[in-house]
Order: C-alpha cells, then structure tokens, then sequence
C-alpha cells in the first residue's frame, strides 16, 4: 500500500489503536503532524485510563452485608448464619495461645453464647425494641467481656514489642473499639434493624481477627 | 454433598463456588462476591461518579447475580455473565435518571448531533500530552453518553476484549470498536475543550493582573 492522506488515515485509526501497523498508514504518521498529534493523544488518554484500574477501591462492607441480609430474607441461601459464626470462632481461635485455660474456657462460652443467640433470636416482628436490645445485650455482653479480657492479656503479653509496633497494636484497637461504639448505637437506634445487628457483630468478629493476628506476630517476633 | 474443593489457600475455586452457590450455599455466595465486587464497584463507580449510587448499584447487581446464579450454564465467562448485569443495572438506572425510556441501541449509538465525535483533527499545536491526569479524564468520562462511556470502561479501564464488551453489552464486535473510537475522539474533543477553557482563563488572570499593575 503506498502513502495515504489524512481522511484515509482516520478511517485506519482503529486499526491502528489496536496495534496494527499497515506501511502506508506507517508512512503517512511519520510525514503528518496532525495526525500523529491525534494519535499521540489517543495513546495518552490510554495510558490514563489504564491507571485507573491501579488506583481501584475495595466496596465497603456493608454492601455485603445488606446484600446477604436481602438473600436470608429472600431465602435464598442455606445455613446464612455459618458465616459469621465461623469468622469469630476462627478469630478467637488465636486469642488462647496467650489466655489462660479459664479464660480460653470463658473465651469459648462466649462464642457458644452469641451463636445461641444468632440462631435462637426472635424472629416476631411485633416483638417490642426493648425486648430486641435486652436480646443482643445479654449475648454481646459476654462477648464484649472477653474480648476485653484477651485485649488486656494480649497487650500484657506483647511487651517486648518495639515502640512503633506497640503503638500501631493500640492505633488499631482503638480503630475497632470506635467502631464497636458506632455499631452499638446503631442497634441502640434501631433496634430491629437485623443489618445494623450483623454490623455489630461483624464488628467483634474483626476485634477478634486483630488480637489474634497481633497475638501471631508476638509469637513470631519472639 | 460432595467436599468441596479448595484452592492451595484453601479459598474455593470460582468453579467450585458456582456450583455450590447454585445450591444455595452461603459461603460459595461469599466467595464469588470477594472475586468479583471490587471490579463490578469499580465499574459502577466510574460510570455514575459518586460512591453512595456505585455502592447501590454494586448491591442490586450482586443481588440479580445471586437471584439468576442457578440458571448460569457457562456458556461465557462468569464474569462476563456478571459484568453483563451490572452493566444493565447501572444503564437502567441512567436512564431513569435521565427520564428517557431510550433503548440499548440508543445509548450506545447517539447521533452525530447530539454527543457524537465530529471527523476532524482538532488544533495541530495542542497536544494533551502532559496535561491529562486522571481528575480531568473522569471529568471528560462523565460527560460521555452512558454507552460510550460503558464500551470505554470495559475496555480502556478494565481490560476486556471486543469479543467480550460484545457479549456484555449485547451488540457485534465491530459495533464495540466503534464506539470506543468514538468514545476516545470525544474524550479528545472534551479535553481538549478543558485545556482551551484553561488557557483563557489563564490570559483572563494575566490581564486583570496587569490591568490591576497600570
């Protein structure tokens, strides 16, 4: 093919971004300002939007959350509950190795007690918000109780840790208590609301996951 | 029901997670969301611009994929099959939006007039080498027609083949190349009309500021 004009160009240009290369169209790139100042700013906007794949946020959580709760109600799914349930008990799983045989015992009856409570809890809508919050208190409590307590063996226990590593331990707990707060008023506000309710639990489960993780980088440290 | 396969992590495989969400397995359901959600959230994202709409969006697409998962049969990909929902989803939600009962074909194929990409070459001297960034890009990117604007996140921003964009989309291949061609010309023109804007509001500055001297 010999040397093309400018309206022949264009109509290659397609081709062209697609990385084939005819002589001619090769030819008439290099003798044409115009058109390579049209193909230069193709290939720039390219460029840019591949970086817009590298700079890709995660979703929040709660979409998951929400869409979950909608197939749960929607009964589309099985077992809905193992999920969580096996995130804590997962994330307690750590936490003993630093416990005492009491405290692993508690830690566990714990567990026991919110999945009793996520797999008993009333399912009446016209059960009042009062009877709803005294529900979540008495298996959160517990709960909440002995993450407390593996918190303070944990932190006794990870003395020897270096001043930043110590900080970024306290930086993080302080994170997950924050939005174990946000989650309880939440459920506070709505009591019924079986999402906000996921949340909270959602949200002891990854205190869980934090001191257990902390718990395997003391052990790896020491 | 038989074990279910895992991977060396011990995360179920897509395949396997398919097969076991089609039963109706809640951890399957799980694991085919954490494949999938950062893409399709990306993807509504771009196309709306604004978090609180892609992250609603993300939801309803997710919530059809599970709803239909049972009746996948694995003719494309999976997720092609779930790019092609949330495509739909976002495209159906622009559309009420705009108030316009349009059809597929429509928003993929506006007319010359009205947003499509004019057959000239622009100022030989203005090159948007340099001066293109990601803000002033998503900017230009909002004000493409839905269609243009789907074809060219597909592609230029996610990675997919023509082949690919056509199944999703619902039109040929050649159809797909087109509107990404046209889709680039006009993020062309749209940049190129902000880097113009720029340079007069420049001068603009540079005049009151030696109007202000005198």
């Amino acid at each position: 093919m010999g040397m093309i004009g400018c309206e022949e160009f264009l109509d290659q240009l397609v081709p062209w971004m697609d990385g084939e290369r005819h002589p001619g169209a090769r030819a008439h790139l290099r003798d044409c300002k115009t058109c390579r100042g049209v193909v230069e700013d193709l290939e720039a906007i390219c460029e840019t939007a591949h970086s817009f794949a590298t700079a890709e946020a995660d979703p929040p959580v709660r979409i998951w959350t929400a869409v979950r709760a909608q197939l749960e109600q929607e009964g589309l799914i099985r077992s809905p509950r193992r999920g969580w349930i096996d995130s804590i008990t997962q994330g307690l799983e750590g936490i003993p190795r630093v416990l005492s045989r009491p405290a692993l015992a508690a830690a566990y009856l714990a567990v026991l007690i919110a999945v009793a409570f996520a797999l008993g809890r009333p399912t009446d809508t016209q059960v009042n918000d009062n009877s709803w919050i005294r529900s979540t208190r008495s298996s959160t409590l517990p709960l909440s109780a002995q993450l407390d307590t593996a918190e303070e063996a944990m932190v006794s226990s990870l003395g020897g840790l270096s001043t930043l590593a110590s900080a970024s331990l306290h930086e993080n707990l302080a994170i997950v208590d924050n939005y174990i707060d946000l989650c309880e008023k939440g459920v506070r506000e709505d009591p019924q609301n079986e999402v906000a309710r996921d949340y909270l639990y959602e949200a002891y489960r990854q205190k869980a996951d934090l001191l257990a993780q902390m718990n395997e980088r003391g052990d790896d440290g020491r | 029901m038989a074990r279910a396969k895992r991977t060396e992590t011990g995360e179920l495989p897509e395949a396997e997670a398919i097969r076991l969400a089609q039963q109706g397995d809640a951890a399957a359901f799980e694991r085919l969301y954490q494949l999938h959600n950062r893409r399709v959230y990306s993807l509504c994202l771009r196309m709306v611009g604004n978090t609180a709409e892609a992250e609603d969006l993300t939801q309803e697409a997710f919530l059809q994929l599970f709803r239909k998962v049972s009746t996948f049969r694995g003719e494309s990909a999976f997720s092609t099959w779930l790019h092609r929902l949330a495509v739909n989803v976002v495209l159906m939600k622009l559309r009420k939006k705009s108030g316009t009962e349009s059809s597929l074909e429509q928003i993929t194929e506006p007319d010359e007039d009205s947003g499509g990409p004019r057959r000239d070459f622009g100022a030989p001297d203005l090159r948007l080498s340099g001066s293109i960034d990601r803000v002033n890009l998503q900017r230009a990117v909002d004000e493409l027609p839905p269609g243009y604007k789907a074809v060219f996140i597909l592609h230029d921003v996610q990675g997919y083949e023509h082949n690919e964009i056509a199944e999703i989309m619902g039109c040929s291949i050649g159809n797909s190349k087109s509107q990404l061609h046209k889709a680039r010309m006009r993020l062309r023109e749209l940049l190129h009309e902000a880097v113009r804007a720029k340079a007069r509001e420049a001068r603009k500055a540079a005049g009151n500021a030696s109007a202000g001297e005198g």
